[in-house]
């Protein structure tokens, strides 16, 4: 890290000079959970069954505000093959949620979304419990609803929780009406900066919910014996959800396990703490196992995971030379009916909203408002897509004012290594503009761009999550090794990574290790699979127990070979003296010997990296995230071809470039990217939730909420910057979220530069980008003032 | 989801059916799909649910070498006909090139999608052998995989074409 | 017990389904519009079902003595994008089969069944209204042919007896110098139900210039609707100012519906756009070129081809 090095002023300090982008020879990725995965053997949670399993469906409010008038269960008891019928009478009256205490199990009072819980049926057969579920008599009085981020904060505006002054809340969320948590960063004078501003620029850009949609959709199985509980889920967080069942149940954590078969993705959908004390509590009341399975609509309607709405509006003021004066944001998230773990999102859409750039005066409020929709919770890179779309659209339009060409606009205002950021913090070595000169190369290195084509760029940001986490590594006795890990692994290859790096430390291959996770009986704590955290954290546990191992063995090795531990080299699976690879001992033998004596056995955790001071910069409500630990940068471009006449827009190549520090598996760098990149094109031209006037769903299903298809799918290079100074493992940081944060910007600059102006609204559907050209028909002046020149045919290829 | 709503009051019909060149005798409601009974009474869960509504893809089986999305399938209906599960074309001892090809090219990653996706690739090799990328992209169309981005699992199928890996299925 | 039929009869024989109908079965072809409604809770799905799937009679595409072409009932959509008579002759209807759902749907859905599924939203039914096609219903007692207008009466619903199967569709020889195309408006490019379409069959004089045009539209009405007025085109030659008219005929007697996928006036709009491509490319077609099925993907947005269009176009 650097310090006194800092340069605001544009002088690059020396020793970042040579930054540049590569790209990276994947090295071979054995996946230990690969052959399970293509043979079909591999278990999921809807694969699990128990003797006597009994089946659950929940009764859902299936209205979005209403107080309860009467609710009966009493004819759905009686039916046949029913075994349990449960309410929230009948499990303790506990209040939850991190950072705003506003959740309940089962609706008590009243309902405040859709897809409400209000009772949970289990049964011999699914249809039977789905039966015993339509037998359940609600009656309501409708309440007023609230549908709208900006109606729910004017004066007089209908309160979703009216009570919301009684709730527990953390000591750092500041509460207002209707707004669960409220956050705000301030450096420097935005208005005096505004004031002496050359040109001020303004903006408003509105995102549509939208959905993690992982293709597994969940399934949970629990089981009783005695006072013990086992609940299998699809959770991307098993300790979390154990944290959940204990709080809601009031259950100490060692009577309950979480384990996690394989997981069919999350994206974050899965994060939280969802439905496992609905279950477990049935079958409590069961006296059976209980399992339930999610249809794929339930999946869209019930769980508290939606990427947020949200309405952006930005001014910036700009200096003469370009640069950049000041900057003032408002922004309203659309937090649905319940906190989930969404009280931090205000400052993290901040932060997004402030953007990678050097901004000497700024302030940004965000809020997050109560609506009677499906709550948000954390969908890959919360609030980044949207946020990231809205400001780098409106980057692109503060360079046309001033006549610069948005790839120098960029260059001019980006962030350097060695800078101060929007709260104080001082970056170390940052790979920003190296991602934007190897993007920028590469898309205009290409022939040229027809009248129907555009490319255009835009960065992100994104921090990593420094957090607790632990694992064990055993060898037995005939040198098989084993490690034991709290992670959790859902997809990404996270885990799967882990072996290599134990191995790599060890002097041994990836394949001599099985790996026992995702279960909270048996291994450490760890966060789960969230905050692209797994490798960051767990890497950094497992990398300090292997080393720990390697002291062990080196010590046998050291009686064995007759020489010091310190000398003692380990490769290829042996142990032998630095400089003479003969004679040399297997670790299999090694292992043996130390079967009958002290067992080969090291635990790691170690202190997580440490968050960054904020400095000069004053923050209310702040959730910790305003300075970033680790932070990633990153610069998607696009080439897109437009359909004029209809508004269809298609994504033909994308080049991107991160900057995550150091890579430690390429394969599965290059995975997260190219998956990032897709989930990014659909959230900009197809995905988006929509709403009927009630707050109600109006597609919930994969017809009518498109994700892009193979057929879509464009070609993408990928490069890294492998900067120093991550706190991950060898100097990693995140990965997993940060390509999902500048796709959609990107193509809507691309998508800008063919019709003349930005379409102001996420998803950028046919039918939008249809209207916005036809509204704003652009005359040739038009253009002219937004910098693109359509009078040259080629100016979809300047970037 | 209860199709008859007389769920289980509904008569069941016996019949055979053929599943990875093996006779499974089944007693089921008219109502019950196909990927319902493989994953149940058959025992064989390889095959996914993604969505039960015919749009993910995840329940892909061949049904006499032709995919079919088993969950929007009677599995009465199937009877007589030779039926194909992830399970019928390898196993962890001997990967079919597809899988392993999948693998190589580090196609898999919550592999919730990759049973369908393999059957998919196969039934589209049969019909093409040596397809284009964009023949690749628009076979595999009925196949939602929400973590790759798909591009690693093109890569596969073309390369897998490349080395002629598939054979007729059993 | 209470005497049930057989809930479900696998016919071999076009008779043993007819026989089967006749005692009150529901024919399954594919099952992907049954199977999917009824386990979407749309419609209950019948108690007594026959699948006519293995019909072998039905699943022919031939030429009738007086040059007609008779596709049997249970042709599935993958067979028919890649007949050769089809695709050289009716190719509006390849077009149609290449882009409905994905390579299983095509694989097992059937024409029959989407005709006799009657959705507004349906791709094989402009091509067969521009082609005049002839839908051919038979019970124990015989055969009726109806048109297509007879046939769908209303969204999902049609004018056949409950105990008549549709057994073939026959469409007449095509005049000289024709050709035709199916477009529709897609957002992704696999994997779309039609937010409107357009199938058009052009004749051309010898002097090149239109001598015949029908056209039809999917999805902007309860059924697909046969564009009117189309007379006002002939002897005019392609071109920008023809095309105008056709996407201003098509827009002005479109009367869509707003809904999740599209609003009335975008729908209204975007079926000119697909009626006026679908008449370019019908009417290059009929000239000889080679526009490979689908157009959509041919000469689709995010296809090379989509150039050449434009530039045909002007
Ligand atoms: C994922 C997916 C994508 C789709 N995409 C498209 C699309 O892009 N375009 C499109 O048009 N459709 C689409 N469909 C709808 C459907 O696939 C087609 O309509 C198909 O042609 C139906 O044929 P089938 O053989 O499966 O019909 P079935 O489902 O077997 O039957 C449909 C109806 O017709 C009746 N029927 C069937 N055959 C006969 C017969 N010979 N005589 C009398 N009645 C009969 C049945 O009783 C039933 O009521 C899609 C469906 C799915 C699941
Ligand atoms: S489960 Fe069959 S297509 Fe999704
Ligand atoms: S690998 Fe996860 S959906 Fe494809």
């Amino acid at each position: 890290m650097t310090s006194g090095l800092t340069s605001r002023n544009g002088v690059r300090n020396e020793n970042y000079l040579n930054l540049k982008a590569v790209t990276l020879e994947p090295r071979p990725f054995p996946r230990a959970d690969g052959p399970d995965k293509v043979t079909g053997t591999g278990r999921y949670a809807a694969d699990m069954v128990l003797p006597g399993m009994a089946f659950a469906r929940f009764k859902y409010a299936e209205i979005s505000h209403a107080r309860i008038v009467r609710l009966d269960t009493s004819k759905a008891e009686s039916l046949p093959g029913v075994v349990a019928v449960i309410t929230a009478t009948d499990v303790p009256d506990v209040r939850y949620s991190p950072g705003v205490a506003d959740r309940t199990l089962f609706a008590t009072d009243a309902v405040r979304f859709e897809g409400e819980i209000l009772a949970a049926v289990a049964a011999t057969t699914e249809a039977l419990a789905q039966a015993a579920v339509d037998a359940i008599e609600v009656e309501y009085e409708q309440l007023p609803t609230v549908t709208d981020v900006v109606q729910a904060i004017a004066p007089g505006a209908p309160l979703v929780h009216p009570d919301w002054q009684n709730y527990e809340v953390s000591a750092e969320t500041e509460q207002r009406p209707n707004v669960a948590s409220f956050s705000s960063i301030a450096h420097g004078d935005a208005e005096a900066g505004m004031a002496r501003a050359a040109t001020v620029v303004t903006s408003r850009y509105v995102a549509d919910a939208s959905h993690a949609s992982p293709i597994e959709p969940r399934a949970i199985l629990a089981q009783w014996e005695g006072r013990k509980l086992t609940v299998w889920s699809a959770t991307q967080v098993p300790f979390d959800a154990r944290a959940g069942v204990c709080e809601t149940l009031d259950l100490p954590t060692n009577q309950v396990r979480i384990i996690v078969p394989h997981l069919g993705g999350g994206f974050g959908g899965k994060c939280g703490f969802h439905f496992e004390a609905h279950i477990a509590a049935l079958a409590r009341a069961a006296g059976r196992p209980v399992k339930l399975v999610f249809s794929r609509k339930e999946e869209f309607l019930a769980p508290d995971r939606r990427r947020e709405g949200m309405v952006v509006e930005l001014t910036t003021g700009l200096n003469a030379d370009g640069t950049i004066a000041a900057r003032t944001g408002t922004l309203l998230i659309d937090n649905g009916a319940y906190t989930a773990d969404a009280a931090f999102f205000p400052q993290l859409a901040a932060m997004l909203a402030a953007g990678p750039y050097r901004i000497p005066a700024l302030k940004i409020e965000a809020s997050l408002v109560y609506t009677n929709h499906q709550p948000s919770g954390s969908v890959r890179a919360p609030t980044a897509p949207q946020a990231c779309w809205a400001i780098e659209s409106h980057t692109d339009e503060l360079a046309a004012t001033v006549g610069m060409a948005p790839v120098e606009f960029r260059r001019l205002n980006g962030l350097r290594s060695g800078d101060v950021g929007p709260v104080g913090q001082t970056y170390g070595e940052i790979g920003l503009q190296a991602c934007i000169d190897s993007v920028a190369s590469r898309l205009t290195g290409e022939t040229g761009t027809e009248a129907d084509e555009a490319i255009g760029l835009a960065v992100g940001w994104w921090p990593s999550f420094p957090g607790p986490s632990g694992a064990y590594i055993k060898i037995d006795s005939d040198g098989a090794g084993q490690i034991i890990t709290g992670a959790q692994e859902c997809g990404t290859g996270a885990v799967m990574t882990l072996r290599q790096l134990a191995a790599d430390e060890l002097g041994m291959a990836a394949e001599d290790f099985e790996l026992v996770y995702q279960d909270t009986g048996v291994a450490p704590y760890d966060t789960g699979a969230t905050g692209s955290q797994t490798l960051f954290n767990n890497g950094r546990a497992v990398l300090l127990a292997a080393s720990e191992l390697a002291d062990q063995i080196r010590q046998l090795a050291a009686d064995h070979l007759e020489a010091a531990p310190s000398d003692i080299v380990l490769s290829d699976g042996h142990a032998s003296v630095a400089g003479s690879p003969n004679p040399a001992v297997s670790v299999a033998e090694l292992a043996a010997t130390a079967a009958g004596a002290e067992l080969l056995i090291a635990h790691g955790s170690g202190k997580p990296g440490e968050y960054p001071e904020t400095v000069g910069a004053s923050c209310v409500g702040d959730q910790g995230v305003a300075a970033w630990a680790s932070p990633q940068f990153s610069c998607h471009g696009v080439r897109v071809r437009l359909d004029s006449e209809t508004g269809v827009v298609r994504v033909l190549n994308v080049a991107t470039c991160h900057d995550s520090g150091t890579i430690l598996n390429p394969l599965g760098a290059l995975g997260q990217v190219e998956g990032g990149v897709l989930m990014g094109i659909g959230q900009a031209l197809t995905e988006g939730t929509q709403y009927d006037e009630d707050g109600c769903q109006r597609n919930p299903g994969l017809l009518e909420y498109k994700l892009q298809t193979a057929a879509d799918a464009p070609t993408i290079t990928t490069q890294f910057v492998e900067t120093t100074g991550g706190q991950g493992p060898h100097g990693a940081k995140g990965l997993a979220e940060a390509p999902n944060v500048a796709t959609a910007a990107a193509i809507s600059n691309a998508l800008a530069k063919l019709i003349g102006s930005h379409v102001t609204q996420l998803p950028m559907t046919p039918e939008r980008v249809w209207a916005t050209m036809t509204d704003a028909t652009p005359s040739d002046a038009d253009r002219d003032a937004t910098g693109h020149d359509t009078s040259e045919p080629k100016s979809g290829d300047e970037l | 989801m209860t199709i008859d709503e007389q769920g289980s009051e509904s008569e069941s019909i016996g019949y055979d059916l053929h599943v990875n060149g093996q006779t499974y005798p089944v007693e089921a409601t008219l109502d019950r799909n196909l990927l319902g009974v493989l994953r149940t009474e058959i025992g064989l869960t390889g095959t996914k649910e993604g969505c039960d509504d015919c749009e993910c893809g995840a329940c892909m089986v061949l049904l006499d070498g032709q995919p079919v999305n088993s969950c929007s399938y009677l599995a009465a209906q199937a009877q007589g006909r030779q039926i194909t599960t992830i399970e019928g074309l390898g196993n962890a001892d001997q990967l079919h090139p597809l899988q392993e090809c999948l693998l190589a090219h580090g196609g898999v990653q919550c592999g919730f999608c990759t049973p369908g996706m393999i059957i998919s690739a196969h039934a589209l090799l049969e019909r093409n052998s040596s397809p284009s990328r964009d023949e690749v992209g628009i076979g595999l169309s009925g196949n939602l995989c929400r973590c790759t981005g798909y591009a690693k699992i093109i890569d596969a199928v073309l390369d897998s074409a490349s080395n002629g890996s598939v054979e007729p299925t059993p | 017990m209470t005497e049930r039929p057989n809930p479900l009869l696998i016919a071999n024989t076009i008779d043993e389904a007819l026989d089967a109908v006749s005692r009150g079965s529901t024919p399954i072809a594919g099952g992907t519009d049954l199977v999917v409604g009824a386990r979407q809770g749309n419609k209950r799905l019948p108690a007594s079902l026959v699948a006519i799937d293995r019909v072998e009679e039905l699943q022919s595409i031939g030429l009738d003595s007086d040059g007609s072409l008779s596709i049997g009932s249970g042709v599935t959509h993958a067979t028919l994008m890649s007949s050769t008579v089809v695709v050289t002759n009716y190719t509006a209807l390849a077009d149609a089969a290449a882009l409905i759902g994905s390579p299983a749907t095509r694989n097992v859905g059937t024409i029959g069944g989407n005709v006799m599924n009657g959705s507004p939203a349906m791709d094989t039914g402009a091509p067969l209204a521009v082609f005049d096609a002839m839908i051919q219903l038979s019970t124990v007692a015989g055969n009726r042919q109806i048109t297509t207008s007879e046939l769908w009466v209303a969204p999902g619903q049609t004018s056949a007896e409950p105990d008549e199967l549709c057994t073939a569709i026959i469409i007449a020889p095509q005049p000289d110098r024709s050709g035709s195309a199916y477009v529709r408006l897609e957002y992704r490019r696999s994997m779309e139900i039609a937010v409107v379409g357009a199938a058009a069959v052009v004749t051309l004089g010898l002097d090149g210039t239109i001598a015949g045009c029908r056209i039809a539209l999917t999805a902007v009405a309860p059924t697909i609707v046969l564009v009117d007025g189309l007379e006002s085109l002939i002897g005019q030659a392609i071109g920008e100012a023809t095309l105008a008219t056709v996407a201003d005929l098509a827009s002005s007697q479109a009367a869509p519906i707003s809904d999740l996928r599209a609003s009335e006036q975008y729908r209204s709009h975007s079926v000119g756009v697909m009626a006026k491509r679908a008449v370019l490319a019908a009417a290059r077609r009929a000239t000889g070129e080679s526009i490979s099925v689908p157009v959509n993907r041919s000469i689709g947005v995010g296809s090379d081809g989509q150039r050449q269009w434009e530039a045909g176009a002007s």
